[in-house]
C-alpha cells in the first residue's frame, strides 16, 4: 500500500532529519557530546510507526482483502500469525533504518567539532538497541490495534489516545499531584513511588522509559510494551475466530 | 421532433438556495450512527478524565483547572469529528452526487463548517459542563472560581478553542480527502508538536510554540498560566492572541480546502 | 438536449478524451457505446460539472451545468453505484438529494415506488446488493423530474426483471420528449433501446448515426459462413473477386465483402458443392467489434473460437 511506504520513509527521514538538527544546534555549547542527541528524534519516530501499524492493521479489512485472503486461506488464526509476522520483521526493519538515520545525522557535527562519536559508551548501546525495540514494539501496538478495531480512524484514535495523550495526562495529574509538603512528610528524596508513577510504568510510554533509562527496567519495559502488543491481537484473533466476516 | 418538453412537470421545485443546501447537509449528519456516539464518547471521556485527575489533585487546585483539564480527550474527539465530516464526501464517494446536486461546491462546504461549529460547540459546552459537575463538590472546591470574568473568559475559552480545533479538523479532512492522513496530521500538529516544544523549552521553541495552531490553548488558561507563558521567551500573545493564531491557521485550512474544491476535479 | 463540442481532456500526458463532439437530441434515446477506458464515464462526468475540460465545451439546454439555477430539475445523472454513503439508507440520501432544491418528501416517496425500492428504503445502502444500488441511482436521477437524463451502464448488475424494466423506463422518458443520454459496453442491449448511437474508442468518436445505420454498415461488412468439398479452389475464385477469406481450422471458409448470393453463384460457377452457406446478420454487435478493433484499451490475450489461419 502507498500510504505504507509513505509512512515509513517519512518516519526515516524524520528521524535522521530531526536528530540532525538537535545535533548542529547543540554542536556550538562547551560540553557537546554528540551520542545525547541520538535519542532526540525516537518520541516522532515512535508517532510514525504507530501510523505504520495503524494503516497495516486496518489495511486487509479497510480494502475488503480480507475475503480474498482468508477464502483462500480458512484457518484464519494462521493468516494472523503470518501477518504478524510479517508485521514484526516491517516494523523492525523501518526501526532499524530510523535508528541508523539517527547515527548517520550526528556525524556531520561530530566531525565539525573533531569529535568521533563513541558508540560503545555508557548506555549509548542500551539506547540504540532499546530504540530500535521500542519503535518495532510501537508499530505492532498499532497494528495489533489495528487488527481488533478494523476501522483505520477508530484505531488511530484510539493509538494515539493511548500513546501520545495520555503520557500528557500523567504529566497534568503530576503536575497537580506534587506538592512540597506532602513529599517533605514522606521524607524527601526516598519517599516511595507514588501509585500514579506506578501506574505510569505500565503505559506504553512509560515502557519506553524503563527500557531506555531506568536502572534495571529494561526487561520490565520490553514485558509491558509486550502486553500491549499481545493484548489488542488476543482480542482481534477472538473477534476473527468467532464471528463472520463480512 | 418532439418538442422538448410537454409533460406536465410533476415537481415544481425551486433554485438551489443555501438555506437549502445546509438542509441537506444536516439530514445528511444527522443520519450518520457514529456521529452522537462520538460526541457522547468525548464528553464522558473529557469528565471521566476531570474527575480522575481531581482525585489526585492536591488541596487547594482553582477548580478551573481541574474543570479545563480535560480537554486533552476532549480535543482529540474533536478533531476526530471535524477530520470524519471533511472527508466523509470524498472517501465515500458521496461527493458524485452532492456536487451533481450542487455544482457550486462552496455552498456545501460553507453549510459543513457551519454544522461542525455547531456540534463542536454543542459536545465542549457539555463536556465543560460535565467535568464542571464532577470536580465542583470535590473535596470542597469552591463551585467557580472567585473571579467572573476570569471564568467566563476561560469557559467561553475552553468552547472556542475546542469549535475553532474541530474546523481546522474539518478543513483538513476536506483538503486531504481521507480520514487517516487528516487525523495523523492534525495529531502531529498539535499533540506531537506541542509536547516536544514543552519538553524543550528555548527561544526558537517558545516562538514557535506561539505561532502553531496549539497556541490557541491559551483561550482557557488561568492567569498563572498566561503569566508563565509571558515568562517565556515567546511573544507574548495572551489569551485573545493564541486565539488568534489558531483562528487563522484554521481560515489558512479551511481556504485551501475551498480553492481545491473549486478548482479541481471531483471524483 | 446535450451538445458536446470539442470535448478534451488530459490528465497530464494522458488524454482521456480527444476532441469528442456530438448532439443527444431530445425525445430520442442516445447510446455511447464503447469499451472500457474508452472516455464513457470521462464525458459524463464533465457533462453534470464534476471534472473540467482541459478544452471544449458542453452544454444541457444551451446553458453550461454549472450556469443552471436547479441542475437536477434539468438534468438527472446516475453515473457510478458507489455514489452513496454506505451507512446512510436509500432514504435518507434521496431526501438529502432533494433538500438541496427544495423538492418535496412525498417525491421521495414517489421515485422509490418508481424504482420497485419502497420495501428496502430503509435499509442502509452498504446492505445493497449490486441491483439494488443501481436502482436506487435510476431513483436520485428521477428525483427532479429533469428533461435530460445521463445514464451510465444502468442495467450493470440488473437481473432480467431489471432490465426490461430499465428498457422500457428509458424509452418512455424519450417519448415523453426528454433527452436520454446512457452508455453501455453491452451492445445488445443498446441495439434494443437506442435510437441513435455514439461509438468511442480510445477518447474518439469513432461513429455516430443511428443504430439502423451502423447496423446497415456492418452488414456491408458482414461475415458469410461457406462449406465446401473444394474449398482451395473456392477459395482462390473468391478471392480474385476481391473477399476477404479466412480458413478456418474446421475447414470452412470465413468470407467478407461478397453477398450470399454473390458467393454462391462463384461456387456453383467453379463446379465446388456448397455444403452450407449462411450470413451472420449484420448485428450492432459486429460493427462494434469492427470499429473499435483497433482501440480497444484492455484486451485479453485469448482471442475466442478457433484457430485462425490465412
Amino acid at each position: 500500500m502507498r500510504s505504507t511506504w509513505v509512512a515509513a520513509l517519512a518516519t526515516v527521514a524524520v528521524a535522521g532529519g530531526l536528530t540532525y538538527l538537535d545535533a548542529s544546534a547543540s554542536s556550538s555549547d562547551p560540553g557537546f557530546d554528540p551520542v545525547r542527541s541520538l535519542g532526540f528524534a525516537v518520541p516522532f519516530a515512535t508517532v510514525g510507526l504507530l501510523v505504520l501499524g495503524v494503516l497495516v492493521g486496518t489495511s486487509e479489512f479497510s480494502t475488503g482483502n480480507f475475503r480474498s485472503t482468508f477464502v483462500a486461506v480458512p484457518r484464519r488464526l494462521s493468516v494472523l500469525a503470518g501477518q504478524v509476522l510479517a508485521m514484526t520483521v516491517f516494523a523492525a526493519l523501518v526501526a532499524v533504518l530510523a535508528v541508523g538515520s539517527s547515527v548517520l545525522a550526528i556525524l556531520p557535527s561530530a566531525a565539525s567539532r573533531g569529535i568521533t562519536p563513541d558508540l560503545g559508551g555508557d548506555g549509548v548501546l542500551r539506547n540504540l538497541i532499546g530504540s530500535v525495540v521500542l519503535l518495532s514494539g510501537t508499530g505492532l501496538v498499532g497494528a495489533a490495534l489495528g487488527a481488533w478495531v478494523r476501522r483505520p480512524v477508530a484505531a488511530l484514535v484510539a493509538a494515539v489516545g493511548i500513546c501520545l495523550v495520555l503520557p500528557m495526562v500523567l504529566v497534568l495529574a503530576a503536575d497537580l499531584v506534587t506538592d512540597p509538603l506532602a513529599a517533605s512528610a514522606a521524607g524527601g528524596s526516598s519517599a516511595p513511588e507514588s501509585p500514579l508513577e506506578t501506574f505510569a510504568r505500565f503505559t506504553p510510554t512509560g515502557a519506553a522509559d524503563s527500557l531506555l533509562w531506568r536502572e534495571g527496567g529494561a526487561l520490565q519495559g520490553v514485558l509491558v510494551l509486550a502486553g500491549w502488543v499481545v493484548l489488542p491481537l488476543t482480542a482481534a484473533a477472538i473477534r476473527l475466530s468467532r464471528r463472520d466476516l463480512v | 421532433m418532439i418538442s422538448s418538453d410537454p409533460r406536465p412537470p410533476a415537481v415544481t421545485g425551486h433554485r438551489v438556495t443555501f438555506v437549502r443546501v445546509l438542509a441537506a447537509e444536516w439530514t445528511k449528519l444527522s443520519g450518520l450512527r457514529w456521529m452522537p456516539w462520538l460526541m457522547t464518547v468525548t464528553v464522558v471521556a473529557a469528565t471521566v478524565l476531570a474527575l480522575v485527575l481531581s482525585l489526585f489533585a492536591r488541596v487547594g487546585t482553582p477548580a478551573l483547572e481541574l474543570t479545563t483539564s480535560g480537554h486533552l480527550a476532549a480535543q482529540l474527539g474533536l478533531l476526530a469529528l471535524g477530520a470524519l465530516i471533511g472527508s466523509g464526501e470524498f472517501s465515500t464517494g458521496t461527493c458524485r452526487s452532492t456536487f451533481t446536486a450542487v455544482p457550486r461546491r462552496l455552498p456545501v462546504l460553507m453549510a459543513q463548517m457551519l454544522l461542525t461549529a455547531g456540534i463542536a460547540a454543542v459536545t465542549a459546552t457539555l463536556a465543560l459542563v460535565g467535568a464542571h459537575l464532577a470536580t465542583a463538590d470535590h473535596q470542597g472546591f469552591p463551585a467557580l472560581g472567585t473571579e467572573p470574568s476570569q471564568t467566563l473568559r476561560i469557559s467561553v475559552g475552553f468552547v472556542l478553542q475546542l469549535t475553532l480545533v474541530a474546523l481546522l479538523g474539518l478543513g483538513t479532512g476536506a483538503l486531504v480527502r481521507s480520514p487517516a492522513a487528516a487525523l495523523t496530521t492534525l495529531v502531529v500538529l498539535f499533540v506531537v508538536l506541542e509536547q516536544f516544544l514543552v519538553a524543550n523549552p528555548g527561544p526558537v521553541a517558545d516562538t514557535v510554540r506561539a505561532l502553531t495552531p496549539g497556541s490557541g490553548t491559551r483561550l482557557f488558561a488561568d492567569q498563572t498560566g498566561l503569566d508563565d507563558l509571558a515568562a517565556g521567551a515567546g511573544p507574548e500573545l495572551g489569551a485573545w492572541g493564541g486565539g488568534a493564531v489558531l483562528a487563522g491557521w484554521t481560515s489558512l485550512v479551511l481556504l485551501a480546502a475551498a480553492y481545491r474544491l473549486r478548482r479541481h476535479d471531483v471524483t | 438536449m446535450i451538445e458536446v463540442e470539442a470535448l478534451t481532456k488530459r490528465y497530464g500526458t494522458t488524454t482521456a478524451v480527444d476532441g469528442v463532439s456530438f448532439t443527444a437530441a431530445a425525445g430520442m434515446v442516445t447510446g455511447f457505446l464503447g469499451p472500457n477506458g474508452a472516455g464513457k464515464s470521462t464525458t459524463m462526468r464533465m457533462i453534470v460539472g464534476l471534472e473540467r475540460p482541459t478544452t471544449g465545451r458542453v452544454t444541457v439546454d444551451g446553458q453550461r451545468y454549472a450556469d443552471v439555477a436547479a441542475p437536477l430539475r434539468v438534468v438527472g445523472a446516475m453515473l457510478d453505484a458507489r455514489s452513496m454513503h454506505p451507512g446512510r439508507t436509500a432514504h435518507r440520501h434521496l431526501l438529502a438529494l432533494a433538500r438541496t432544491h427544495g423538492i418535496p418528501r412525498s417525491r421521495v416517496e414517489e421515485v422509490l415506488g418508481l424504482t420497485g425500492l419502497e420495501s428496502v428504503a430503509g435499509r442502509r445502502v452498504r446492505s445493497f446488493s449490486l441491483g439494488m444500488g443501481q436502482r436506487l441511482g435510476i431513483a436520485a436521477a428521477l428525483l427532479g423530474d429533469p428533461g435530460t437524463l445521463i445514464l451510465d451502464e444502468p442495467v450493470n448488475g440488473l437481473d432480467p426483471d431489471g432490465v426490461l424494466w430499465v428498457r422500457g423506463l428509458v424509452r418512455d422518458l424519450a417519448a415523453e420528449g426528454r433527452t436520454v443520454f446512457l452508455s453501455s459496453h453491452l451492445m445488445h442491449e443498446l441495439a434494443l433501446c437506442a435510437d441513435r448511437v455514439v461509438v468511442i474508442g480510445q477518447g474518439r468518436v469513432l461513429a455516430d448515426a443511428t443504430t439502423r445505420q451502423i447496423v446497415e454498415r456492418s452488414e456491408r461488412a458482414g461475415l458469410v459462413r461457406v462449406r465446401t468439398a473444394e474449398a482451395d479452389a473456392l477459395l482462390v475464385a473468391l478471392a480474385d473477386r476481391g473477399a476477404d477469406v479466412e480458413v478456418r481450422t474446421d475447414g470452412s471458409l470465413h468470407v467478407r465483402g461478397l453477398s450470399v448470393e454473390e458467393i454462391g453463384s462463384t461456387a456453383a460457377r467453379i463446379g465446388a458443392p456448397v455444403l452450407e452457406l449462411a450470413a451472420e446478420t449484420g448485428s450492432l454487435e459486429e460493427a462494434y467489434l469492427q470499429l473499435t478493433a483497433g482501440s480497444v484499451q484492455y484486451r485479453s490475450g485469448r482471442t475466442l473460437g478457433g484457430e485462425v489461419s490465412r
